[in-house]
């Protein structure tokens, strides 16, 4: 698998393509058959939202949010560990959120790109359009 | 040559262009891109203008129309910076915003057609969750596709980090 990380529009997708991907065969969705899965973070942040339903004490909200967020990282690794491209955005930059479901989701995402590059063959950093092999 | 400096905010990015454009040939153009906003906006001005003092620069402030700006001669131009620029062409004072990549890319055409050396700095303002609303996140994806389009045109693009460059282009 090869992973591919950087900023928000850093030129991931752009990339992937120059390996001779075809849209076709990208998908945002981790549980989809397709070889290329496409900004990873997303699932990360919309599993900890369901996570903080409404009516819920906030010792629970945190139980809950704490729970998606150790399964949530497990489940897209075993999902994600067979597939030929991996994108995910940096997101750990900047202030840390006050709000609990962003401020983890930061959190799970920079654990699942950990998880990821340990086990891709090949990491790639994109800044500015330009691929930087980190490993 | 052109060198597009990239990284996050106070890395060192100003200090260090211009100590590579002090070393490029005379007449140094300073183009500052940012409105001075309050208190905070000024003393931002105040520091890089003082960083500059006695290097060599005239300073030409431009906010936006990048594309019909003039210099009496060829020589060195420093571009600072690309994010307040975009946020200038993209964004009215009542907030309303449009899409600023071809305003964006068309000053900076200008400012290659027009000089013999271009340094210009950028920001990496996409390293967080986008989800800020749509006006920020639609700045942060344009923001993305502008440094990848100057890198393209770019000799060298260089990432600061804490004050450190790091090539990531050279060609």
């Amino acid at each position: 698998m090869i992973l591919v990380t950087g900023s928000e529009a850093s030129g991931k997708k752009t990339y992937v393509r120059s390996l001779g991907f075809t849209d076709e065969e990208m998908s945002y969705d981790p549980y989809s058959d397709a070889p290329v899965i496409l900004n990873v973070e997303r699932s990360v942040f919309e599993a900890l939202r369901a996570a903080e339903e409404e009516g819920l004490t906030a010792d629970e909200r945190v139980a809950r949010t704490e729970k998606a967020k150790i399964n949530e990282a497990a489940l897209l690794f075993e999902q994600l560990k067979d597939k030929k491209v991996v994108t995910i955005n940096e997101v750990g930059s900047g202030v840390i959120p006050a709000n609990r479901a962003e401020r983890i989701g930061r959190e799970a995402s920079g654990r699942l790109s950990v998880l990821l590059a340990k086990e891709a063959e090949q990491v790639v950093r994109m800044v500015c359009g330009i691929p930087i092999i980190l490993k | 040559m052109i060198i597009l400096f990239t990284g996050g905010s106070a890395c060192g990015k100003s200090s260090y262009a211009e100590g590579v454009c002090v070393k490029m040939p005379e007449p140094r153009y300073y183009i500052a891109a940012m409105k001075p906003y309050g208190a905070e906006g000024e003393a931002r001005i105040k520091r890089h203008r003082a960083m500059r003092a006695g290097k060599g620069f005239e300073t030409y402030e431009c906010y936006t129309g990048l594309k019909d700006l003039k210099f009496p001669e060829r020589g060195t131009a420093l571009l600072e910076c690309i994010c307040n620029l975009t946020a200038n062409e993209m964004f009215d004072d009542e907030g309303n915003f449009h899409d600023p990549y071809d305003d964006v890319m068309a000053g900076v055409e200008n400012l290659i057609n027009s000089c013999n050396d271009l340094v210009i700095i950028t920001n990496d303002v996409g390293a967080e969750p986008v989800n800020y609303g749509e006006a920020t996140d639609s700045y942060i994806r344009v923001m993305g596709k502008i440094n990848a389009a100057i890198a393209q045109k770019a000799d060298k693009v260089i990432e600061m980090v804490a004050g450190v460059p790091i090539v990531i282009k050279d060609m």
